[in-house]
């Protein structure tokens, strides 16, 4: 394209920086938020496996505005130029579509795609069970169709649930939550809005039945008192998640 | 002696999807031969079609197509730019195809597939060759600025026929666009309407107006038969397709048969381009019901 763009033109992106630095304005005085959900309460999830048929296993994740696919396919055999590892490789991919955000991202691997990607493999590394196919690999695609807020929590959760649906061996399922501090207050899963005026943030994954952790991110200050509080909230919702993954896997059997 | 009877069942299986496997063309020749397609439908039949408009909030006109397995998701978004020099008066479309590595397991992240331009290319020349949407549609102001909508079509899922199902989300995603209410400043200058601080003209938000609409038909040719709407797997098996791009009224638009090994004779040619305008109409219909269906959902949002 020879012109250059003059204005990015998107109401979207008006209201988000109307709404920084105000947190006020996202939670009423009775403690509710603009969806009407309380702090502590996550937003509705509905999950479904076999969306994409040409994969060996595949999941669909809608959290609020946020909707995500992934597939999984493998274990297939490794790439040629890499070297003989006895045990199994994981390669995750996330990328975004162009109309996932409010302004027209260019499509390919952006600077949060790779970062996506790395923090997918991290979360699920130790959940899957790599011994298992030596030689060979497992890919994980993601793909954001919309991109609501809590992102990457929710791809790392549906990436559990395609794996699952693909059969391949895990420890245990692994879910996700993401949850965002304003000044003294906690708001769990917060939407884009949000997360765009949050002062901290802190992502957690976890394999539930196993009480373990495979990822634990923050940002910004976390006092010790708050950050106790905040990693038994988001525990609380990664158990209540699995809850819903497991329900899901076994209704589609 | 049930759960007998189960093991041998389990076995069948096993051994029906090896013959599969090892043989392909053996194995669709068995279906064709009883007149039934592998996937149950009689031969000259599509398969089932679902449309829904309006899917993606994020875009100004989006639509999902499920064409049997086969997923497209097609979002329109639109941005402001100065006039085109070469044609003040036109606003532009551009198209993309994207097929993620999620959608099948030939596709490989970072590495993009062959068929991405190519289906792009033939998309964008059906839109312009059947008119449907005017470019002149998309002025705000001649020579000061114009819309650019991208265009872009996501491959969810691929199991054949993937110009069928891309086109006909392309159109119906175009069909879905409002433009957005704005107003416009003297020299140029484009704010949304809800937001001005300067004296501005402003301009209503509005449907476009509609020309012809393209739908495209696949045929796969076996020496004996012609199978409209193939699957990624009869397309593997086959090798050679004719496809044929009408519009909905029946008019050819453009027709491809790129190489293969069976050589169509005028004969077949014509049978397929028949094919195309039975579908037209059948196409015709989903997409006014869906197009009908997103307008009674807007309004009673409205309400």
């Amino acid at each position: 394209m020879a012109q250059s763009r003059v204005s990015s033109y998107s109401l979207e992106s008006q209201r988000v920086s109307l709404a920084r630095g105000s947190s006020a304005s996202l939670i009423s005085p009775h403690g509710t938020r603009e969806d009407g959900r309380t702090l502590h309460e996550c937003r509705a999830a509905f999950l479904q496996t076999g969306a994409v048929n040409a994969a060996a296993g595949s999941a669909y994740a809608e959290f609020g505005q946020t909707k995500v696919i992934v597939s999984v396919f493998g274990p297939r055999e490794s790439k040629k130029a890499q070297a003989y590892s006895d045990i199994g490789r994981l390669n995750c991919n996330v990328s975004f579509a162009t109309f996932a955000g409010s302004v027209r991202g260019r499509a390919g691997q952006g600077v949060e795609e790779k970062e996506y990607s790395q923090m997918l493999y991290k979360a699920l590394e130790g959940a899957v069970t790599l011994h298992t196919f030596p030689k060979t690999t497992v890919d994980v695609f993601a793909l954001v169709l919309q991109s609501g807020g809590g992102d990457l929590p929710v791809v790392i959760t549906c990436a559990s649930l395609a794996l699952a649906d693909a059969g391949i061996v895990m420890y245990d399922l692994v879910s996700a939550v993401s949850l965002s501090s304003f000044d003294t207050k906690l708001l769990l899963d917060a939407t884009l809005d949000e997360e765009n005026s949050q002062d901290g943030s802190l992502m957690l994954a976890c394999m539930t039945s196993r009480n373990e952790i495979t990822q634990l991110s923050l940002s910004g200050e976390w006092p010790q008192g708050k950050l106790s509080e905040g990693l038994k909230l988001c525990l609380d919702a990664c158990n209540k998640l699995a809850g819903l993954m497991r329900i899901q896997l076994r209704i589609s059997v | 002696m049930a759960k007998l009877e189960h093991g041998s069942d389990d076995r069948e299986d096993v051994e029906l999807e090896a013959f599969r496997r090892l043989y392909p063309s053996e194995f669709l020749q068995q279906f064709l031969k009883e007149g039934v397609r592998p996937d149950g439908r009689p031969l000259g039949r599509a398969r089932s079609t679902v449309l829904s408009v309006g899917s993606l909030p994020h875009a100004e006109g989006s639509a999902m197509v499920k064409l049997g397995n086969t997923t497209m998701l097609a979002g329109v978004k639109l941005e402001v730019m100065p006039s085109p020099v070469d044609s003040p008066d036109e606003g532009r479309i551009a198209v993309e195809f994207q097929m993620p590595a999620i959608c099948s397991p030939l596709v490989r992240p970072g590495r993009q597939s062959e068929l991405e331009p190519v289906i792009a290319e033939q998309i964008k020349n059906a839109l312009t060759s059947t008119m449907m949407v005017d470019l002149r549609e998309l002025i705000i102001a001649p020579g000061k600025a114009a819309w650019m909508a991208y265009l872009d079509v996501y491959c969810l899922d691929a199991d054949g026929s993937l110009l069928d199902a891309a086109l006909l989300a392309a159109a119906a995603a175009l069909a879905d666009v409002k433009l957005p209410e704005i107003a416009i400043t003297d020299d140029g200058k484009v704010f949304p309407a809800n937001v001005v601080t300067e004296k501005a003209q402003t301009l209503k938000g509005k449907r476009l107006k509609l020309g012809k609409i393209p739908m495209a038909l696949t045929c796969a040719l076996h020496p004996k038969h012609i199978l409209p709407d193939p699957t990624a797997e009869e397309e593997g098996i086959l090798k050679t397709t004719i496809t044929v791009l009408t519009d909905f009224s029946g008019q050819l638009v453009s027709l491809y048969k790129p190489g293969g090994e069976v050589l169509a004779s005028t004969s077949i040619v014509q049978s397929c381009i028949a094919l195309a305008k039975y579908r037209g109409k059948e196409l015709q219909k989903i997409f006014t019901e869906a197009i009908m269906k997103a307008d009674s959902d807007d309004t009673m949002d409205a309400d």
